[in-house]
């Protein structure tokens, strides 16, 4: 209870240890827990003597949601050691009054965030002491009551900081906070509470360090290679312990593996009374970016990229070529499914010695027929004997199958230079292939 | 008095590291793949058709010979193993044609993207998995959407051709080897628009390996002096 002597503190409570508050140390822990918070989000600032801010709105689908953030921080907070109030709000003024007042909730709208507001005290937000002394005078116990009277009096009485607070905390008035700067080197100390005389006795306080080590490395995407443990005993002297990695990572569970192994190892020379973790050796974390939509990536191979055309095309759209034994032609080659383009190399079948065109086109076309025979472009002029293929009695009648054939087939070529293989049958001349 | 510089040889100066000779043709780093036919890698920097590059191939008609031209280097693809591609092509590819000129037919992968064409074409230089690729883009492909190709096949190992009309040769594209191929009597005349080095200047003619024999024609008319001293009987009744 702040404003009470130490003496009637004792006198309450006999066995209480007093320790001087030392504003140093709680500025380095400071800096270590927002180093340790870097790992949910990039925009951090510090409120204090006590408070850090996190800016999670942009990460909360990272994360699957506000809860899962503010589960996750709790637990890291408790496994350090710390004991946070929290509260999440649209606005940063508007979650630091709620969390100064025990509100462990979090607010989602701005009109959510206004009804929370009210109801908090007016000595929840730190105004100067005169200010208090005032609106309590007026009888304006909590916020909702400030916020009801008409601004320009109320500046003219308490001032201006009151009144910009209260407006800066509902959103409407904009509130940027100074960012904190996450180091370019990483170096963290922490004083040990009491000295420390077994070396299992530091995993614990090391832990913290390597919590911060490991949300400044997310922050810089950067991954440890090489780091350095260093001791400070009771008698001034001091000893490193190295840490090397061999690959580099980032996981603080590592870290603590590692450290473990090396402790369990380790003969301390004298108790220990602060450590500190320097990083010695990081490189940049290999991650390569991905565009924002769907994109190849190179080298991946012909099998991913198959599924990426057959899921934006369409099935149909991607197919492989079949041989079949059929002598008409339009049987003689069918669509297959992609997946037989990975099987082994097959040997080819026999093939014919008969000229077959490249190309076939969807459905014969007639050709015009003039006085010197077809036309295609034209006049034709027939390279080859005629071919004749007769076939496919079986399928005649059958809806889409090609039916019955009697044509006689002719490479020919016009006066183009153009190459195509042309048919006549029953009815007509007819163009059906393209030597390309 | 200063000493007069003694004579070099002419061999001695051009074999020089400093020395660039402006008539030779550069070789490609990305190797090359050699196209059957000596006339034609005489004349193509690095001696064959390019592999992590665009080559451009303008016709203003098919059934000219333009795929033969490149058959001898997508057989010897095929035959490695390598998988082929042919995106949006004009008609139908007729498979035992196809194994025929050595192009195994289960590994010649058959797309056809509608509209997207030219994102199908990126989608496959990327993911690095395709020997050969031809694509047939359409006619109003712009000179941007060509250079995310070229940059898309940079790097990799894939033959890759783009089938364009010759109406576009005027309009600069980013494809560093750019051909147009047109009939000629037996032949295919071809005119190399663009490569890597000094601009080629003559006209090509290539013979391509063609159906039936050349020498007799069995009806139609006569197109040309050498076919008008071959019967031509009636046409096929």
């Amino acid at each position: 209870m702040p404003g009470h002597k130490l003496s009637t503190a004792l006198g309450l409570l006999p066995g209480l240890r007093a320790c001087e508050r030392d504003p140093a140390r709680e500025a380095r822990a400071l800096a270590g827990l927002a180093c340790w918070s870097g790992r949910f989000t990039p925009t951090v600032s510090l409120a204090p003597p006590a408070g850090l801010l996190l800016e999670i709105g942009g990460c909360r689908r990272l994360f699957g949601g506000i809860e899962a953030i503010v589960e996750a921080v709790r637990d890291g907070c408790r496994v350090q050691g710390w004991r946070v109030d929290w509260a999440v709000a649209p606005t940063p003024l508007g979650a630091r009054w709620l969390a100064h007042a025990g509100a462990a909730a979090s607010y989602e709208s701005l009109a959510a965030l206004q009804a929370a507001l009210a109801d908090l005290p007016c000595v929840v937000p730190d105004w100067p002491a005169e200010v208090v002394a005032r609106l309590d005078a007026f009888g304006l116990r909590r916020l909702g009551e400030l916020t009801a009277q008409p601004a320009a009096s109320l500046r003219r009485r308490v001032g201006n900081g009151p009144v910009d607070d209260l407006l800066r905390a509902c959103g409407e008035l904009p509130d940027p906070q100074r960012a904190f700067v996450f180091p370019e080197r990483f170096a963290a100390g922490l004083e040990l509470p009491s000295r420390v005389e077994f070396a299992e006795g530091l995993a614990f306080a090391a832990q913290r360090l390597f919590a911060a080590l490991a949300g400044w490395l997310q922050v810089r995407q950067m991954l440890l290679r090489a780091g350095t443990l260093r001791l400070t005993h009771d008698d001034g002297s001091s000893s490193m312990l190295p840490l090397r990695f061999g690959e580099p990572c980032g996981d603080e569970g590592r870290f603590m593996r590692l450290l473990r192994e090396h402790l369990g190892r380790l003969q301390l020379v004298a108790p220990v009374e602060a450590l500190s973790l320097v990083a010695d050796e990081v490189v940049a974390r290999p991650d390569a970016s991905t565009g924002l939509f769907d994109q190849a990536v190179p080298g991946e191979g012909a099998a991913a990229c198959i599924e990426r055309l057959r899921a934006r095309l369409g099935d149909d759209a991607v197919r492989s070529l079949a041989q079949h034994a059929d002598h008409r032609p339009e049987c003689a080659s069918r669509s297959d499914d992609p997946a037989g383009i990975f099987a082994a190399k097959t040997a080819s079948t026999a093939t014919f010695g008969k000229p077959r065109p490249l190309w076939l086109l969807p459905a014969p076309q007639p050709l015009a027929e003039r006085a010197d025979g077809p036309h295609w472009h034209g006049p034709l002029q027939l390279v080859t004997r005629g071919e004749r293929l007769e076939s496919g009695w079986w399928d005649s009648g059958e809806a889409s199958a090609v039916g019955d054939l009697r044509r006689d087939y002719f490479v020919a070529r016009n006066g183009e230079g153009q190459w195509a293989w042309i048919f006549r049958d029953a009815s007509g001349w007819y163009v059906h292939g393209v030597f390309a | 008095m200063s000493a007069q510089p003694s004579p070099v040889s002419l061999a001695a100066v051009l074999a020089r590291g400093d020395i660039w000779r402006g008539d030779a043709l550069p070789g490609l780093p990305a190797g090359t793949i050699a196209s059957g036919y000596a006339e034609l890698d005489a004349e193509l920097p690095g001696g064959g058709w390019p592999r992590g590059n665009l080559t451009e191939i303008l016709v203003d008609r098919g059934g000219i010979g333009e795929i033969s031209l490149l058959l001898p280097a997508l057989a010897r693809l095929s035959g490695e193993g390598g998988r082929l591609a042919l995106v949006a092509p004009p008609w139908l590819p007729h498979a035992p044609a196809w194994a025929a000129a050595g192009v195994a037919p289960e590994r010649l992968l058959v797309i056809r993207p509608g509209k997207q064409v030219a994102w199908c074409v990126e989608q496959l230089l990327r993911c690095g998995g395709f020997a050969g690729l031809l694509a047939w883009p359409d006619a109003g492909i712009d000179a941007r959407a060509l250079r995310r190709l070229q940059v898309a096949a940079e790097g990799q190992s894939v033959f890759a051709v783009l089938w364009r009309s010759t109406v576009d040769a005027a309009t600069p594209s980013p494809a560093p080897l750019r051909l147009t191929l047109a009939a000629s009597a037996d032949r295919l005349a071809l005119r190399i628009l663009k490569r890597r080095g000094r601009p080629a200047s003559r006209l090509l003619q290539i013979e391509i390996p063609r159906p039936g024999r050349k020498t007799r024609v069995v009806a139609g008319p006569a197109f040309s002096a050498a076919d008008a001293g071959s019967p031509a009987a009636a046409a096929v009744a």
